[in-house]
Formats: structure tokens, sequence, C-alpha cells
């Protein structure tokens, strides 16, 4: 009986780490390896396909005051990576004071209508993820790039961005984000897979 | 002795509970139907309407069909803020005041919060029937959600 019973505990453990293999396996970036990614991270910063800014005569009160909203994303970003929910919260609240004070009335009528169309989309997102439990955050965040990615290759951000992207996220529904670093720092899946993700383009 | 206290307790609940019928309720209810409402703004069909009407429009629109309890404080209090929320969120009497894009993303939003079922939200399925959508009016306003999206996309090229 003992002999028995042993014999099922061992078959069981042999299933659980055979499990746990799979699983893990399957986190592996679905589909890109590791070599490409870390060749990817890596890779030399000319080769990366550059995007040029298109609006290069901002005003440069408004130049800033975007700035100011990038550099506010981008703390967003970092405390994603790191998980740390209360940090991107800030970050949040910060971004919407952010964007409440920027005076619109700066742009030209065709920036304006480029801004508009991102404008409450922003606001809603930066005021969500200042208010939400991380996973939330992170949701908030993905459909939030879309529109700040939109915004910096209109506008600019005062520095070089990259524009990275996760095709795991959601599913392998995939998201994008926008980074200060060539070096990969995935915000969606923080310490669980850092390092995954691609460099897509510069943006400058 | 034990009793006055809770006498006094009891007294003083139903005190309270009368002073909170002074509390102000707002009213959301508007009977013309906007020049921005989606309706009028995209193709709706009536099947997806009458989805929208009975499970998203009491906070997600101008006019919200109270129920009997919203007479009573402190139950107003909370559907009040339930309504201003969602208006905020989402408003299908505003829709066409939105940004294209803006408009675009809140189709995607509707789509994902179906699917994963966090809306309706579960608190207003459980006190109204009608918000427990079937599979099939669910694919409904999926299928709707998909066919506006590619309007949309026709347009914008």
């Amino acid at each position: 009986m003992k002999k028995v019973f042993f014999a099922v505990i061992a078959a069981a453990l042999v299933f659980i780490a055979c499990n746990n293999d799979k699983q893990a396996e399957s986190h592996d970036m679905a589909g890109v390896n590791k070599d490409t990614a870390a060749t990817s991270a890596s890779a030399v910063d000319k080769d990366i396909k550059t995007v040029s800014v298109t609006y290069t005569n901002l005003d440069p009160k408004l130049a800033s005051s975007i700035k100011v909203v990038v550099d506010h994303y981008l703390h967003i970003k970092n405390a994603l990576a790191n998980d740390n929910e209360q940090e991107a919260a800030s970050g949040g609240t910060a971004m919407f004071a952010a964007l409440n004070k920027l005076d619109k009335s700066l742009f030209t009528a065709e920036q304006k209508k480029l801004y508009e169309e991102n404008e409450e989309d922003v606001k809603e997102h930066a005021e969500h993820i200042g208010k939400s439990k991380i996973d939330h955050q992170r949701e908030h965040f993905a459909m939030m790039s879309e529109d700040v990615y939109a915004l910096t290759k209109a506008f600019g951000a005062g520095k070089t961005l990259y524009h990275d992207y996760c095709p795991m996220y959601n599913n392998d529904k995939g998201a994008l984000w926008l980074s200060e670093t060539v070096e990969i720092k995935n915000p969606y899946m923080g310490g669980k897979m850092l390092k995954c993700g691609t460099v897509e383009e510069k943006i400058q | 002795m034990n009793m006055r206290i809770i006498k006094k307790i009891a007294l003083g609940l139903l005190i309270t509970l009368v002073l909170l019928q002074f509390i102000p309720a707002s009213v959301n209810k508007s009977e013309k139907v906007s020049e921005m409402d989606i309706t009028i703004q995209y193709p709706v069909p009536s099947t997806v309407q009458s989805v929208l009407k009975k499970a998203c429009y009491d906070c997600h629109s101008n006019s919200t069909s109270y129920p009997w309890y919203a007479r009573v404080q402190p139950f107003r209090l909370w559907i009040d803020g339930h309504v201003k929320d969602g208006k905020k969120e989402l408003n299908f009497s505003e829709y066409g005041a939105y940004s294209k894009k803006r408009q675009f993303n809140k189709l995607r939003s509707i789509r994902e919060t179906l699917e994963e079922g966090t809306m309706p939200l579960k608190s207003y399925r459980l006190l109204h029937a009608g918000a427990k959508l079937t599979d099939a009016e669910k694919a409904t306003v999926l299928k709707w959600v998909n066919d506006t999206r590619h309007l949309m996309e026709a347009e914008i090229e």
C-alpha cells in the first residue's frame, strides 16, 4: 500500500514539474526567440528606423508643455516596468494635471486639430491610471501609448524616443509603448518578463 | 438598561434615514434626442438599439430610467454617482461630439468590456434582469461594433 502511495506521489510530482516547464516555455516570448530579442535590445542605435517629428516649428511654450506631459508618461512607464502601482498612479495624476495646464491656443489650426483628436482620450487614461489597480493601469497605459505615440510623432518630446512593441500583452493582441532608452524595459510584463519586446523605430 | 441603548440607536438610525431623504437627487432625463446621439450619427439597427437601451443607457446616456428605489436615499446617491461616472466614461447621447479617434477607441472599449464581461457592471446585472445579456445579444452588439469600426475606417481613408 505504501509503495502505491509513493508511486502516486512521485507521478504527481513529475506531472507538476513537466507542467511548470511547459508554462515557462509558453511564456517565453511567444514566437520571438531569445536571440532576436537580445540582438534588438542591444541593436546599434543607427540601425533603427528613424521617424522625424512633423512639426518642428512648434511654439516653444507648447514644446516645453508637451515635454512635461511626455516626461510624466515615461515616469508611468518606468513605474509599471518596476511593478510599482503607487508610483504609476502618482505619474498618472501628474500627467493629467500637466495636460490640463497645456495652452491649446498656441497651436496652429492644423496642429490643434491633431492635438484634439487625442486630447480627451489621453486625459481619461491619465486620470484612470491615477486611481486604478495595476492591471487596469496597464490597460489604460496600452491605449494611452497609442495617443502619446501620435502626439510625439507630431510634436516631438524634447528628446529621442524609442517606439517599442510587446507582442504578448493582452492575450497576444500586443501593445506598443514609448521609451527614452534603447534598452527594453517592458511596462506591460514588468518583473515577469522585463526584457521582452522589440524596438520598432525611434522618433526624433 | 440594555433595552434603552438599543432603542436610542434605533431612533438615531431612523432620524438619520429621514434626514437623508432631504439630500437632493439629480435627474438625468432628457426628452429630446441630441443631434450628437449615436443613433443619428451612425446606423444602429433596432436590435442593437434595444440592447443598448435596456443594458447601457441608464448610465451611458442622457436618459436614465429610474427604478422604484431611486426615490429613496441613500440609494439615489449611489445611482447618481454611477450615472455621473458612466456618462463621463461614455455617453451615447453625445457620441458625435467626440473626436473621430475617440469614437473609434470607444467602440473598441465597448467590445473589450463585453468580451471580458466587465460591463454591464455586476451590481447592475443583479438588479436589472434585462442587463444580463444573452450570448445572442452580445454577438449582435459585437457585430455592430465591428461593422461601425469598419465604416469609420472607410471614412478616414
